[in-house]
């Protein structure tokens, strides 16, 4: 529509800005709304639209990043108290890669204190569902799950180092994809997980998810671990056909014990209608999935926490979140025999993926195995080794694994609970390493064929819960 | 292990952390639960651990350097 100017990009960015305005006080997706900056580019878009040079789907198009991507000249302040006047005097390389493509930049977007699951005081305030205000929005690429599902920006990126972008897509029944690592550049993120950490679309369908991974995917110099791997055409690969395609439901990532009966029933019709589109789907089993998620905090925490320890953990305990200060310095004191036994029983783990990738073009389980819960029972507080169990460990069963094995992974909306505010739930899939098409495939296939991509909360219903 | 908030005094204090007195024991709590896991991964699969390197989860295609 903006290509063909049925749609202004300056209208589109007020549009947005009105709705920010009007909800997002509430909702607390953005940390830094980046108005006038946002109209002026867009004017410029407009411009060279009018002119005949269109640079592609993107251009024109308002979207949002996590604070956590570096951008030139604007406050990156990492959700923290101790970074909340730091400008950087670079753009992330993906943020280089969406200007180039014409696209523009409305904010930055709140998140767990520096992309760190377990934020119980947010410094830029309390970010809340957009289904249901009175629960969480996820973590950590929290506001990037808000504001595309609540209609105050058209799509985002998040970090995902476990489930960053997954758990919050779910959450917010929105679709977030965690490429390959390696796919995306990490140049300019401020994420020290060096061998975990990926940048990813967020949006409300599959198809906006597909552009704005077309758009960032590909090799950069700057980043040592960034891959050499043609990237290819991601809208091409959005078909409907799923025949002939082999998956595999993943019975520990999906049929967990008290996993809600809304997740439950939607897996169950998520299958009947992966196999209806003509996929042979069977369960199967990865019975070392199970220590996915503690042997990623006894490694990639520790990587994390090395760097912190130096910079701020010393210094500015104080200015920590307390939730964050607790998960560092757990993870500062792993010792280095078992970082380094961690690290080869990740390589079993890992191993043990591959392999069944061998024989399935794609993996599924449900994204989480729980609506989003209320905003008092997310927190992590940790008085009982059950509460480590149960608020830390258990709840990233369903996506650290994929993390752990460093394969892309989307997660899309697949149902609502039948509460008063019926909350979404969500389908993952994943597939081989840098097959991100064959999971866009599959998800746009399993969306085109459902309804779940259509809902959008009821901001003026929802966001009234606060003030009546 | 069952890591006590005495241990977790002692080791943050070797790597220059200095941790509240009441915060210790969340801390501790969360290293318990994780060196207790390791146990039991260490008992499942202590033996195929010793047969692999520690290979971060990068695949080839970024290894192969210009």
């Amino acid at each position: 529509m903006i290509e063909s100017r049925q749609l202004s990009p300056v209208e589109l960015v007020h549009i947005y800005l009105k709705r920010i305005e009007r909800y997002d006080g509430i909702l607390r997706s953005y940390i830094t709304v980046l108005a006038e900056r946002a109209v002026e580019q867009a004017k410029i878009a407009e411009q060279e639209i009018a002119k005949g040079n269109y640079r592609g789907i993107l251009h024109g198009i308002p979207y949002g990043v996590k604070d956590q991507l570096y951008t030139r000249g604007i406050k990156t302040t990492l959700g923290s108290r101790i970074l909340q006047d730091y400008v950087p005097d670079h753009d992330a390389a993906v943020i280089e890669r969406l200007n180039a493509a014409g696209a523009i930049l409305l904010g930055k977007h709140n998140l767990h204190e520096f992309g760190k699951g377990g934020t119980i005081d947010f410094p830029f305030g309390q970010p809340r569902n957009p289904w249901d205000i009175s629960r969480t929005p996820a973590s950590s690429s929290t506001g990037s799950g808000i504001a595309p599902a609540a209609g105050l920006c058209s799509g985002a990126l998040g970090n995902d180092t476990g489930g960053s972008i997954r758990w919050p897509a779910a959450a917010n029944g929105i679709v977030g994809l965690r490429p390959t690592f390696g796919r995306v550049s990490r140049h300019g993120g401020l994420m020290f997980g060096w061998n975990a950490d990926t940048i990813g679309p967020m949006g409300r369908n599959v198809f906006d998810c597909a552009a704005l991974l077309q758009v960032i995917a590909g090799n950069d110099s700057r980043d040592a671990l960034s891959a050499r791997v043609p990237v290819p055409d991601y809208i091409s690969a959005l078909t409907k056909d799923l025949r002939g395609m082999r998956i595999g439901l993943i019975r520990e990532m999906t049929w967990v014990e008290g996993m809600h009966p809304a997740v439950k029933g939607a897996m169950e019709e998520s299958v009947r209608v992966l196999r209806s589109l003509g996929a042979k789907v069977e369960e199967m089993s990865l019975r070392l999935a199970k220590y996915a998620v503690p042997l990623q905090m006894m490694t990639t925490d520790a990587d994390v926490a090395s760097v912190f320890l130096k910079k701020w953990l010393r210094t500015d305990w104080d200015r920590f979140d307390k939730g964050t200060r607790s998960r560092l310095a757990t993870a500062c004191l792993i010792p280095a025999p078992i970082y380094n036994r961690a690290m080869r029983a990740r390589v079993l783990v890992r191993q043990e993926m591959l392999d069944a990738l061998k024989n399935y073009d794609a993996l599924i389980t449900a994204t989480h195995l729980q609506p989003a819960p209320s905003i008092d029972k997310s927190k992590e507080t940790v008085g009982t080794v059950s509460d480590m169990m149960e608020r830390v460990l258990r709840r990233r069963i369903s996506t650290w694994p994929f993390s752990g094995a460093n394969v892309p992974a989307i997660a899309l909306p697949n149902g609502f609970t039948d509460d008063p505010l019926p909350m979404p739930v969500s389908l993952q899939i994943a597939s081989n390493p840098f097959s991100e098409e064959t999971v866009l495939k599959i998800a746009y296939a399993y969306e085109q064929a459902t309804v779940w991509h259509k809902r959008h909360p009821n901001l003026d219903f929802t966001t009234r819960q606060l003030t009546s | 292990m069952k890591v006590g908030i005495e241990h977790v005094r002692a080791m943050t204090k070797a790597i220059d952390l200095t941790i509240p007195e009441d915060e210790l024991l969340p801390v501790a709590i969360r290293l318990s639960a994780l060196l207790e896991i390791m146990e039991k991964i260490e008992s499942e699969l202590g033996d195929q651990m010793d047969t692999v390197d520690p290979v971060p989860p990068v695949f080839a295609e970024i290894a192969r350097l210009p």
